[in-house]
């Protein structure tokens, strides 16, 4: 838990991280007063808050022109908004993805090449399904952007493997799909933290009830490993969020956060191997990035075997 | 001290007087009628050493450690907690939900104190004669002061006590992913779970087992939010310290408003079994249709119950969801793993039919909510409808699968 005047974006961001064990050596009083100091910080950024979205509505009613209270309204037309990009590339050459076990539904499952997910690298060595999502809470979603995201984020059951392999969903706007396409019955099943567990089967396809949505009531902090209890070598993920700033590295390495308000922001990096993804310039696989307006580029970020603990 | 002297009333302290008595008193002058048994030793250094050692053996008997709850490592080295971090979670937890002697309820979660008193707490009876310590008499043995299913006899029972701290609930009526009702975790303190450890607690006055309810619901909300701060803290590397306000929102108001959803809202979420009454001609005309579904492959139930349900199906590798975090790749790496976890990797068996016994309950209903809900925290999936997904079967067709799964057990049963 941020301590509230941290969470209460609008710019300030997190100023610095405070070691764990800071607070031992703090004195008590000092720890009280604190906490004062942040609940007074809390009244009064929660007021400021109040305030700005009155202020928000009364500007939306007489169309006041929208610099005036840019801090609030976003918009992307007045190129306030800000977009993350970067280029994950793996460094050597990847090894041979391994087959994996497939002993059950042989009929149908048998005849297709499935192979570990666990590690994919382009041709031109982009590494793909590496999470990059905000960590910051409290960073404020520009008004209509809900309409800018597809309605449902979908995981499709074909040739025996869950596709894609990674998924994010903005839970409180997109609903999670889940279809088959299979000629088999599948089963989808996943336990987000202190959320309702899922244990779904779906009829074989092509035929009725081979579909269900699921709704996600709270937001995680690293992706939930999806399984089916027939087909152990059955594997994804999904990362629901309750803000739209997350990406997924495509197959070519690349990622792209579009619609991010200017500040200084953290962010997560994530990978199925290792979760947290530890790189040199990335401890725990997190970064700070101020974000200005337009485009905002990490380059190329190179991830080593070792890090992927790739032997 | 004062404990000691009225367990073992004034016994021993009758010996440390004789034993005073040897040290001081001179070694030439018998002190008993049978000087030649004594006679050749010196008596002296002898009591010194017993009185040390019995003094030294009395050290610790007046203080005992007061109950704590467990903090909950499993799957984690414990070394990756840090002190500062530990005392966080642990403080955090205490402050919301106090500990095993003294109970607390967060603000905002709808637990009845008086109840979680009755149950918490050692086994005593106040002077009213009500009975209290009713979680630690009849539940930690199995279950562990904790709710973490690590009990001191967990290890020898298989399955495994339930773990509260994670929420899940096997035998439940409710859709799938919901907690489970109050009357669920009545019918399986009432009735117990066949075929387990799980003993049947129905002599109990009502008053007990609502205790009991209450206390279990208590552990696992706790359960849960300590997950949700371990998450927190130690993966995530929050700041410290925790505002106390977004912990209780974010943490522990989620979880009491998923406990109260289906008490709140029970035709969204409870599933109440309607059974039909049929006649001899109709139910064996059901049967065989239950026995076409459950070969058929879209019910799947031979994967793991096998074709003539004696839970032999190819399927083997199947654990619930306590156990699979244990499970490494290899076997190696299980090893490993388990190192980290109290208790050690057990596999889930399928039921067997013919075997008749069923743990969720025997009777017609039962056996229907087990197929229409699924089991929690297992691989048996939920094969019929609920909000968002359409279910595999129909309630018509639940119902003659569950008379087919029954006419396997008891073949002259269930005519009725």
């Amino acid at each position: 838990m941020l301590p509230d005047r941290q969470r209460e974006g609008f710019g300030e961001g997190r100023s610095g991280t405070v070691k764990g064990d800071a607070m031992r050596s703090e004195s008590r009083r000092t720890a009280a007063k604190r906490t004062v100091d942040a609940r007074k910080l809390i009244s009064r950024s929660k007021y400021r808050r109040e305030f700005l979205k009155k202020l928000a509505a009364l500007g939306t009613l007489l169309s006041v022109p929208r610099p005036l209270i840019s801090s609030l309204v976003l918009s992307e037309e007045a190129g306030q908004l800000g977009e993350l990009t970067g280029r994950f590339i793996y460094v050597g050459t990847p090894p041979e993805r391994k087959k994996l076990k497939v002993d059950k539904d042989v009929d149908c499952c048998g005849k297709y090449d499935i192979r570990d997910e666990s590690l994919l690298v382009g041709p031109d060595g982009g590494l793909a399904n590496v999470y990059v999502y905000l960590r910051s809470r409290g960073v404020p979603v520009p008004p209509g952007l809900a309409e800018k995201f597809p309605k449902r984020v979908t995981l499709d059951n074909r040739d025996c493997i869950f596709k894609p392999h990674c998924l994010a969903i903005w839970y409180t706007v997109q609903e999670f799909y889940i279809v088959n396409s299979d000629p088999i019955a599948q089963n989808v099943a996943f336990t987000p933290l202190g959320d309702l567990p899922a244990n779904i089967i779906l009829a074989p396809a092509p035929g009725e009830k081979t579909d269900a949505t699921w709704r996600f009531h709270r937001t995680q902090t690293e992706p939930v490993h999806i399984v089916c209890n027939y087909h152990p070598w059955e594997s994804a993920y999904i990362l629901p969020r309750d803000n739209p700033y997350f990406a997924i590295s495509g197959s070519d390495g690349t990622f792209r956060i579009p619609y991010l308000p200017p500040g200084e922001w953290e962010f997560q990096l994530w990978q199925e191997r290792v979760r947290q993804l530890e790189l040199p310039s990335y401890p725990r696989g997190r970064f700070t990035v101020t974000v200005k307006p337009g485009l905002n580029d990490l380059g190329t970020i190179r991830v080593s075997p070792a890090s992927l603990k790739v032997t | 001290m004062r404990e000691f002297v009225n367990f073992y009333d004034m016994t021993l302290a009758r010996h440390v007087l004789t034993l005073f008595n040897m040290m001081f008193a001179d070694p030439a002058v018998p002190l008993t009628r049978a000087p030649h048994r004594t006679a050749a030793i010196d008596r002296k250094p002898v009591a010194v050493a017993v009185l040390l050692i019995v003094l030294l053996s009395l050290a610790g008997c007046g203080k005992s450690r007061p109950v704590e709850f467990r903090l909950n490592t499993e799957g984690r080295d414990p070394a990756s907690i840090s002190p500062a971090q530990r005392e966080a979670i642990v403080g955090m937890l205490t402050d919301l939900f106090g500990t095993p002697d003294d109970p607390r309820v967060p603000p905002g979660v709808n637990l009845d104190l008086e109840l979680l008193r009755r149950a918490a707490g050692p086994t005593r009876r106040d002077f009213s004669g009500v009975e209290r310590g009713l979680y630690r008499k009849h539940c930690a043995v199995c279950h562990g002061i904790s709710g973490d299913g690590a009990g001191p006899i967990a290890a020898m029972l298989n399955p495994y006590p339930r773990d509260y701290r994670y929420g899940v609930f096997k035998y439940t009526s409710t859709v799938l992913g919901a907690k489970p009702t109050r009357q669920d975790l009545e019918r399986t303190i009432r009735r117990g779970i066949p075929g387990t450890g799980m003993p049947s607690f129905a002599p109990l006055p009502d008053e007990d087992i609502q205790a009991l309810i209450e206390y279990v619901q208590y552990l696992s909300i706790r359960g849960e939010t300590e997950l949700y701060l371990l998450r927190l803290v130690v993966d995530e590397n929050e700041l410290l310290p925790l505002s106390k306000q977004s912990v209780i929102d974010e943490g522990v108001l989620p979880v009491a408003e998923a406990w109260e959803a289906p008490e709140k809202d029970p035709e969204h979420w409870v599933v109440r079994p309607q059974r039909p009454q049929l006649d001899e001609a109709q139910l064996k005309a059901a049967i065989e249709r239950g026995k076409l579904v459950y070969q058929e492959p879209r019910s799947q139930c031979v994967k793991c119950h096998g074709p003539e349900g004696r839970g032999d199906g190819e399927q083997t590798d199947l654990y619930d969801d306590w156990n699979k975090p244990k499970k490494g790749v290899t076997e190696e790496q299980t090893r490993q793993l388990s190192r980290w976890f109290s208790l050690p990797l057990q596999q889930l068996k399928p039921r067997n039919f013919q075997e008749g016994i069923f743990h969720g309950g025997g009777r017609p209903e039962d056996i229907y909510l087990r197929i229409y809900v699924g089991i929690k925290g297992t691989p048996m999936p939920a094969m019929g409808p609920s909000p968002g997904q359409p279910g595999i079967l129909t309630p018509e067709e639940i119902w003659d699968l569950t008379f087919y799964v029954l006419s396997l057990a008891r073949k002259n049963d269930i005519k009725k």
